[in-house]
């Protein structure tokens, strides 16, 4: 009894063991012939010149979000025909793991390291260590620390998100002349980049739609419960406001939210700042007539075109503009390279984003 | 003699270096790079605060207890550091005070454990979230940054060729080694994790040990929080999150039965050892975080099964 239980065991092991053993060599085969084109920084193309590898770091890997700047980013590397892109970031999105990843190409060489951070402080060592080491470091989508990076690759400016937001708006409850009460619903009354928004927002009111009437500006401090709720008591409050603006991916469809639950969609429009998927039902049911955004796709396409840029000396600091393949000029503001426009999300054409 | 010699190879401890060796070896085929000492010696700063906190980890799964607070008090910990550097207070004393926040979280768990006989899953699953808690709620989630050149050495700087905090941890090692063997101390650790009734009979003074381990436990935790804010440049409330599940994950495959009594702090590092290259040659070589959870899972099952084998082996040998 014993000794059969002992030789069950030791087969158990042995099976174990071949299955693992199995696991490693199939792990090898393939990998050993990868190695040459995997090892970033030594490989060369055919004609002999060296390829340029850039690592691209999202905030966090799986997000809709990013997995379309990354499909922009793969274009410009077939485009360009000289880039090796490496695409990884942090599934959970800790920014301990993007400074651990930043750490881990800079040991192995790379060219250049596009990084958008989770939290600036905590990747900025590493970037500066990579910098040192003479790699090509930019952050995209969101910035870093000034000092520890070459140039950002900004989407687009306040102003140009700012006036994009009211435009629409605008344009969506009647026409450059109407007369209304709008309201912002914000994130935090703290939150720098709405901030600026904001500001840009007036003047652009003030100067072109005199007769559009901003009444309220209300944080919903990133809940969606909240910027409900504050949105409710608006239209309590002004039974004849006309449009709200939900500036932060939350507060947009919060607001849009409880315009549709009082029944007033297509009556009162929302309009703001969000990704379209999050708001394709608010857009097929009426509620919502344009999402404003800026093109995902395009900006990983110039991400990359900017990294090779650098890594190749055509781009330099002091320029003001710079060629972005298909994209065309773009300019150059002191160390951001602006991708430039927003792009507006309808009913027509927001079918044909899926992030 | 044979007996003994079979003993000695069927030890989990034996498996794993075996394990270990087989890995790096294929590691070196695939990205030979990769075992460079330069990289080696850069990549190991992401592992010491997990090595440190798994040592008084093992010593608690060793008496069949848990501390899943660990990451939180690590929060704690860091922030505590953070925000008295904030308010002007010098560093040695802002990392003192947080060490001591440390310690009576730990105690306070240990207290909470003996005193009130409540399950040590239960209490530190309550302290994960009200220590995480309070450290979100005094920071206002708020980071602390720009630390001095002399602080941040601590966690970027080498020391005699290898980072500050690996030395700490072997210093570490060092001790608990020497008091676990053939000493009281380690006899009793063993004894409460077979069976701590007949230990608490016997005359030890289990509630003495275990207080003793889990403010050991806290204190460890804020040691790793101080490295790490050194290391990062940067104290905030969500430091040290999910640490609790990499210690626990690397104890147990190093051989620490969770169920107590079982396993050996060498055994435990070399768990350390064998999740730290893992994860680093995932991303170094594939350039895939998702892979890495899948990689930590299989190695976690394939050891378990392993060692269950081992065990059933021994069991029928002896």
């Amino acid at each position: 009894m014993k000794s059969s239980r002992q030789n069950i065991s030791k087969g158990w092991i042995t099976t174990a063991f071949t299955a693992v053993l199995a696991v490693f060599l199939t792990a090898c085969g393939p990998g050993a012939s990868n190695n040459e084109s995997s090892n970033a920084s030594a490989s060369s193309d055919k004609n002999g010149s060296k390829k340029i590898t850039i690592c691209l770091i999202p905030k966090k890997k799986g997000l809709p979000y990013f997995t379309s700047c990354a499909a922009g980013a793969e274009l410009a590397a077939a485009d360009l025909g000289n880039v090796e892109l490496i695409y990884d970031g942090p599934t959970d999105g800790s920014p301990e793991k993007q400074a651990s990843m930043i750490e881990q190409y800079t040991l192995k060489g790379v060219d250049v390291i596009a990084v958008s951070p989770n939290d600036p402080d905590v990747v900025a060592p590493a970037m500066r260590k990579a910098r040192e080491k003479g790699i090509k470091v930019i952050s995209w989508d969101a910035d870093a620390v000034q000092d520890a990076r070459d140039y950002f690759v900004n989407q687009a400016t306040a102003q140009a998100i700012a006036h994009g937001m009211v435009d629409t708006m605008v344009s969506d409850i009647g026409g450059p002349d109407v007369k209304a009460e709008v309201a912002i619903v914000t994130a935090y009354l703290t939150a720098a980049n709405q901030n600026v928004w904001i500001q840009h927002m007036k003047t652009h009111i003030a100067d072109t739609y005199p007769n559009l009437n901003l009444v309220a500006i209300k944080p919903s401090d990133e809940d969606q419960k909240l910027a409900f709720k504050v949105t409710q008591d608006l239209m309590k409050a002004y039974p004849d406001i006309k449009g709200f603006f939900g500036i932060s991916s939350v507060s947009f469809p919060g607001a849009a939210e409880a315009v549709k639950q009082a029944g007033k969609s297509g009556e009162v429009m929302v309009t703001g700042l969000a990704t379209p998927n999050s708001m394709k039902s608010y857009v097929k049911d009426g509620t919502v007539k344009s999402v404003v955004l800026w093109n995902t796709s395009e900006l990983g396409y110039l991400t990359v075109m900017v990294g090779e840029a650098l890594a190749t000396g055509k781009l330099s600091s002091g320029a003001t503009s710079f060629d972005a393949g298909k994209l065309g000029e773009k300019k150059i503001d002191g160390d951001h390279v602006l991708l430039g426009d927003i792009l507006v999300f309808n009913q027509e054409n927001i079918d044909q984003y899926d992030f | 003699m044979k007996q003994r010699i079979l003993n000695m190879i069927w030890q989990p401890e034996t498996f794993l270096i075996v394990l270990i060796g087989i890995l790096l070896t294929a590691m070196g085929r695939l990205d030979a790079s990769f075992l460079q000492w330069e990289v080696q010696r850069a990549l190991s700063s992401h592992v010491w605060e997990l090595a440190i906190i798994a040592i008084p980890m093992t010593l608690i799964i060793l008496t069949a207890g848990i501390d899943l607070s660990v990451g939180s008090v690590m929060g704690l910990s860091a922030i505590t550091t953070g925000m008295l550097f904030q308010k002007g207070l010098p560093l040695p004393l802002a990392c003192s005070a947080s060490l001591l926040v440390g310690i009576f979280c730990g105690f306070l768990n240990g207290w909470f454990i003996t005193r009130m006989k409540v399950h040590p899953l239960i209490i530190t699953l309550a302290t994960m979230a009200a220590y995480r808690g309070m450290a979100e709620g005094i920071s206002h989630a708020k980071p602390v940054s720009g630390f001095p050149d002399s602080f941040t050495w601590l966690g970027q700087g080498d020391w005699f060729g290898l980072p500050v905090a690996a030395w700490v941890f072997a210093v570490m090692v060092g001790i608990v080694l020497w008091m676990m063997h053939g000493r009281a101390f380690g006899v009793g650790i063993y004894a409460i994790g077979h069976n701590e009734t007949a230990t608490r009979f016997s005359g030890l003074r289990v509630d003495r040990y275990l207080v003793t381990l889990y403010t050991f436990s806290g204190f460890a935790s804020a040691l790793a929080a101080v490295l790490f804010v050194a290391r990062r440049n940067t104290a905030k409330a969500d430091a040290g999150m999910g640490m609790e599940l990499g210690v626990i994950t690397a104890v147990v495959i190093g051989g620490v039965s969770i169920f107590g009594g079982r396993g050996t702090l060498i055994g435990a590092c070399l768990g350390v050892l064998l999740i730290h290259e893992t994860r680093e040659f995932v991303s170094w070589h594939w350039n895939r975080d998702e892979l890495n959870l899948l990689a930590l899972g299989i190695l976690l099952i394939l050891s378990v099964v392993f060692q269950k084998l081992l065990r059933h082996k021994q069991g029928s040998a002896i």
